[in-house]
């Protein structure tokens, strides 16, 4: 039999949302991480796993616009054009930032802002994209908080009131209401205990489910891995080693550095 | 008939990258067709690799060499070679994986479990969980378990919630690895009589059952993968 089979013909959006080509950054003579390409289609939830040190935060960190990568290019379909992020201006990439990006920080302390309000916490963000209308910003904020399981009641206390779990929920809920397009999440479930973290990783699949999101988590738990996402990358001091669809990657390791991480989960 | 599954040169050898480099080859030269409407049962020893097989089929282990041409919306595409979001798009659409073993999410009742692939495929969520009830009623699962997560359930009933899952909706593709074990005789006739409606409805099906009768009243064809055995 020798029939032509091209499976890029059968996509429907021919064009990756984020195209990240020979990204690479270094600290002095030590590699943070060297020469990452990939892409990434809206929908697609891509995993970074490795063990602390593989380079794999550093990683995230040049792909959301944090730190400037020494080499390689980082481009966002998003709107009209495609944007090449660190060759625009700082402003413009912050308002990406802004809109079509967002970022869920390992320690909730890192997105929110103390000192506000839940309710506040979320509205800002509206705000910063320009909503004024005080009624809908509380609307809005409201349902985001019962979307993360956090009553309406707890809707003027303060972040710092709110347990690690809880937190790590309004952190999200402030990320997702302005409807980012892609968003970048740093180990979300770290630091939480087993019990929080099983509530917490249910109401991300479901939401980057039914909100069509492109995600990329940065994480070193493989069962976070196989629940939350569609592709793995597996890095290995600063290198990508191994890359596919999750579970191949989880239940046919090719790469010595990935059979020895599975091997050495009790259950996946 | 149409073909549904064209297996091409297809070897697999894994490598112990940790336990000093071990290879330990599988099979080799694999080649078979499976058409609409066809269950091909694979026979051969524990250990042959039938389960390897139907992993690669799927796309979830990655053949050493070869090709699996899958028949998706009317298109060949090579799985092997494919993109993972177009095998994605395949399992979504065409290939379902059936094992004895259902994998727990946290907080997920047994009722979204199953009403979850007719909702990927864009039924409504009226007729989704009317189907997904009719199922469960289908193979005992009683009704007061239905709202539950399954982390609780007995080892057969979570099995039972997994093959209501999976054939709540059959996909043109069926493979299907030992899913009567540890189900009870009338809950194993039951899962037969699924897996001949999904056949008789078009379903290509390639399956491994341990149980005997199990196997002789599914298949309507063999493949014995020990002649594909590596000479190691």
């Amino acid at each position: 039999m020798n029939m032509q089979v091209n499976p890029q013909e059968l996509t429907l959006d021919p064009a990756p949302l984020l195209s990240v080509a020979g990204v690479s950054r270094f600290y002095g003579e030590r590699i943070g991480c060297a020469d990452v390409s990939f892409d990434l289609w809206p929908g697609e939830v891509l995993g970074i796993v490795g063990e602390s040190g593989s380079g794999k935060s550093t990683l995230l960190r040049c792909l959301a616009g944090i730190d400037r990568p020494d080499a390689g290019q980082v481009l966002f379909r998003g709107g009209a054009e495609p944007l090449d992020i660190y060759s625009v201006a700082e402003q413009e990439r912050r308002r990406l930032m802004r809109t079509a990006w967002g970022i869920v920080h390992q320690n909730p302390r890192d997105g929110l802002r103390m000192d506000v309000s839940a309710g506040g916490n979320v509205g800002e963000r509206l705000m910063d994209n320009g909503a004024r209308h005080y009624r809908k910003i509380r609307e809005a904020a409201l349902d985001w908080l019962q979307r993360v399981e956090i009553a309406a009641g707890r809707i003027d206390d303060r972040p710092r009131q709110f347990s690690g779990g809880m937190q790590q929920r309004l952190q999200i809920a402030r990320v997702l209401v302005s409807e980012p397009r892609l968003v970048f999440m740093d180990e979300p479930t770290g630091g939480l205990d087993v019990s929080v973290q099983a509530r917490l990783l249910d109401l991300l699949r479901v939401l980057v489910r039914d909100l069509g999101l492109a995600a990329i988590i940065v994480t070193h738990d493989l069962a976070v891995a196989r629940l939350l996402t569609d592709r793995l990358m597996v890095m290995k001091d600063g290198h990508v080693v191994e890359q596919g669809l999750t579970d191949q990657v989880l239940d046919d390791p090719h790469h010595a550095y990935t059979q020895l991480l599975t091997s050495a989960v009790l259950t996946v | 008939m149409t073909t549904m599954i064209h297996v091409e040169n297809v070897a697999k050898e894994f490598t112990l990258h940790n336990q000093g480099g071990v290879r330990l080859p599988v099979f080799d030269n694999v080649d078979f067709t499976v058409a609409a409407g066809e269950a091909l049962v694979l026979a051969g020893a524990s250990g042959a690799g039938k389960s390897s097989l139907l992993r690669i089929l799927y796309g979830n282990y990655r053949p050493t060499s070869g090709r699996i041409v899958i028949t998706h919306a009317g298109r060949p595409v090579d799985i092997v070679s494919a993109v993972p979001r177009t095998v994605l798009d395949i399992r979504r659409r065409t290939l379902g994986f059936v094992s004895q073993f259902l994998r727990v999410i946290p907080r997920v009742s047994a009722l979204d479990i199953v009403r979850d692939p007719l909702l990927a495929r864009g039924v409504s969520p009226e007729e989704a969980s009317e189907r997904a009830k009719a199922m469960l009623a289908r193979l005992n699962l009683p009704q007061r378990l239905w709202e539950l997560a399954p982390a609780t359930f007995s080892g057969g009933e979570q099995q039972r919630v997994n093959i209501a899952r999976s054939f709540v909706d059959p996909s043109p593709i069926m493979l299907i690895d030992e899913p009567t074990a540890s189900l009870d005789a009338g809950n194993r006739d039951v899962v037969v009589g699924l897996i001949a409606e999904a056949r008789e409805q078009g379903s290509a099906i390639v399956g491994i059952f341990h149980d005997e009768a199990v196997r002789e009243s599914v298949a309507t064809r063999y493949l014995d993968i020990t002649e594909f055995r590596k000479a190691a």
